[in-house]
C-alpha cells in the first residue's frame, strides 16, 4: 500500500495522518445466489429459529401424545434442532445403557467385555429412523397424497416422537425382561399414537390415513424389536 | 483527492480510505519513504530459525492458550488470546486421548477405538460449532473448534490417570471431575456468544459431546 501525501507524518500503520476528513468506504460483493439452496448454511438457519421454551413445549406435546396439539405448538416454525439432538441423546443412551444393562447381569464382572459395536449400530438405526424414514414418508405425503404438510414438517414430527424413548430406554437399563418389555410397549404406544393423531387432520380421506398408518406402525414396531433384541437382550448364564 | 485501497481476501471485499485533501506537494511525496511491511521481515526470520526454536514457540503458544481455556477467568486478556485460534493444540490432545484409550489393556480393538475417538472429536466439534452458529450465535467457526479441542485436555488427564488405577469408584470420581472441568470451561467460553433464550439449546450439545468422551475414558 503506497501513500502519496504531503507534509504529513505517518501513523503506526503507515497511513498518512492528515487533518482533512476521510471517508471510509467498504465495497462488498453481493452474495451470489447459490445453485443448490439445500447445500448452503443459510437454508438450514430457518430451522433453528426456536427458543428453549419452544423445545420444552414440543417435547411436552409429544409425551402427552393423545392430544393433537403438535401443529398448534409448531405453527409454521418446524425445527431440526429437536430431531438432531434427541436422536443423538438416544444413541448415547443405547450405547451406554445397553452395555450397562449387560454389565449388571454379568456374574463375572472383572471379565466383562464392552461391546463397541453398539455405537455403530445405534448411529445407523436411530439416524435412519429419525431422518431417512421421515424424508421418504414426507415425500410420499407431500407429493403423492398431496397434503399441505412439507417434508421438513414430517421430519420435525418424527424427531419429537422419539423423545419418549429417552425416558423409556433409561428405564430399560433395569435388567428384568418383563420390565423392559413393559417400558418398550409404553414407548411404542406413545410414539405411534402421537404420529397418527397429528397426521390424521392433514389426510384428506380416511383411506389415506390407513395407508400412512401401516408403514408408521411397522417401522415403530421394528424399532423397538431392534432395541429389545440387540441392545437390551438379556443373556442369562447357562447352568450346566 | 486520493484514495488507498486494500483487498481483503478473507471476505472478498475491498476496503479503502478516500482522502479528500487535494494533492499539494508531489515533490515531497516522492521523497517520502514507502513503509515496508513489518511482516516481510518477520517471515524471513522465521524461515531461518532452527526447528527446535519453531517447535518451542508453538508449544509455548499452546501452553498459553491452554492456561487461558482451563483456568476459566473471564478476563479480556483471555478473550483476546483465544481469538488467535490454532488447531495444533486440539490435534495434539485428540491424538493423545485416542492413543491413551486405544492402548489401555482392557480392550482388544485398539485401532477401532483410536479411529472412533478421533472421528468423534473432530466431527463432534464440527457439529457442535455448526449448531451454535445456526442458532444465531456470533461465534467464529475455527475459534469454537479450537476452544472445544483445548477443553478436551482435562478428559485427557483423566484417561491417563485411570490407566494407573483399577479401583472402579475412584476412576468414576476422577472422570466425573474431569468431565465437569471440561464442560465448565467450554460452556464459560461459549455462553457469552449465544443469545439468552437459546443458550441451553447451544450448550446442551457441548455437554453431550464431553459426556461421550468421558464415558469412553471411563469404560476403556
Amino acid at each position: 500500500m503506497q501513500n502519496f501525501g504531503s507534509n504529513n507524518d505517518l501513523d503506526e500503520k503507515g497511513h498518512v495522518m492528515t487533518d482533512q476528513p476521510k471517508i471510509k468506504v467498504k465495497f462488498e460483493p453481493k452474495p451470489k445466489p447459490s445453485k443448490c439452496p439445500i447445500c448452503t448454511i443459510e437454508f438450514y438457519q430457518q430451522f433453528f429459529n426456536i427458543e428453549q421454551r419452544d423445545v420444552y413445549m414440543r417435547v411436552r406435546c409429544s409425551i402427552l401424545s393423545w392430544k393433537p396439539e403438535f401443529h398448534e405448538c409448531v405453527g409454521k416454525n418446524s425445527d431440526l434442532w429437536g430431531p438432531l439432538w434427541i436422536s443423538t441423546t438416544i444413541i448415547f443412551i443405547l450405547f451406554a445403557g445397553g452395555n450397562l444393562s449387560r454389565f449388571l447381569l454379568e456374574e463375572d464382572k472383572r471379565h466383562f467385555k464392552y461391546e463397541y459395536n453398539y455405537m455403530y449400530v445405534a448411529v445407523f438405526l436411530v439416524y435412519a429412523m429419525a431422518f431417512i424414514i421421515p424424508i421418504i414418508l414426507g415425500v410420499i405425503i407431500k407429493y403423492i397424497l398431496k397434503s399441505e404438510l412439507g417434508v421438513f414438517d414430517i421430519v420435525c414430527m418424527y424427531g419429537y416422537s422419539l423423545s419418549v424413548y429417552i425416558f423409556v430406554l433409561i428405564l430399560c437399563i433395569i435388567p428384568y425382561n418383563e420390565a423392559q418389555w413393559f417400558f418398550l410397549m409404553c414407548g411404542l404406544a406413545n410414539s405411534t399414537i402421537f404420529l397418527l393423531v397429528n397426521l390424521r387432520d392433514f389426510m384428506k380421506k380416511n383411506k389415506q390415513t390407513l395407508l400412512i398408518a401401516v408403514p408408521i406402525i411397522t417401522f415403530n414396531v421394528a424399532l423397538i424389536l431392534c432395541f429389545k433384541f440387540y441392545f437390551f437382550r438379556l443373556i442369562y448364564a447357562v447352568d450346566d | 483527492m486520493e484514495f488507498e485501497v486494500q483487498e481483503n481476501q478473507a471476505n472478498n471485499s475491498i476496503q479503502g480510505v478516500i482522502n479528500l485533501q487535494p494533492q499539494v506537494n508531489q515533490v515531497q511525496a516522492q521523497q517520502q519513504e514507502i513503509p515496508i511491511k513489518q511482516t516481510d521481515l518477520q517471515v524471513s526470520s522465521t524461515l531461518e530459525e532452527s526447528v527446535a526454536v519453531t517447535l518451542l514457540r508453538d508449544l509455548r503458544q499452546i501452553g498459553v492458550k491452554l492456561r487461558c481455556v482451563l483456568v476459566p477467568t473471564m478476563s479480556t486478556n483471555n478473550a483476546r488470546e483465544l481469538r488467535n485460534w490454532d488447531l495444533w493444540g486440539p490435534l495434539v490432545f485428540c491424538l493423545m486421548l485416542a492413543l491413551t484409550l486405544s492402548m489401555s489393556g482392557n480392550n482388544d480393538d485398539g485401532p477401532g477405538i483410536f479411529a472412533t475417538i478421533f472421528v468423534l472429536i473432530w466431527v463432534g466439534s464440527f457439529v457442535v460449532t455448526l449448531n451454535a452458529q445456526l442458532l444465531g450465535g456470533k461465534v467464529s467457526f475455527f475459534q469454537s473448534v479450537c476452544v472445544l479441542g483445548y477443553c478436551v485436555f482435562p478428559i485427557n488427564l483423566g484417561a491417563l490417570f485411570t490407566l494407573f488405577f483399577s479401583f472402579f469408584y475412584l476412576k468414576m470420581l476422577l472422570v466425573i471431575g474431569c468431565f465437569m472441568w471440561s464442560t465448565y470451561s467450554a460452556v464459560g467460553f461459549l455462553k457469552l456468544l449465544i443469545p439468552e433464550q437459546k443458550r441451553i439449546l447451544a450448550l446442551y450439545p457441548v455437554i453431550l459431546f464431553y459426556l461421550f468422551l468421558s464415558w469412553f475414558a471411563l469404560i476403556v
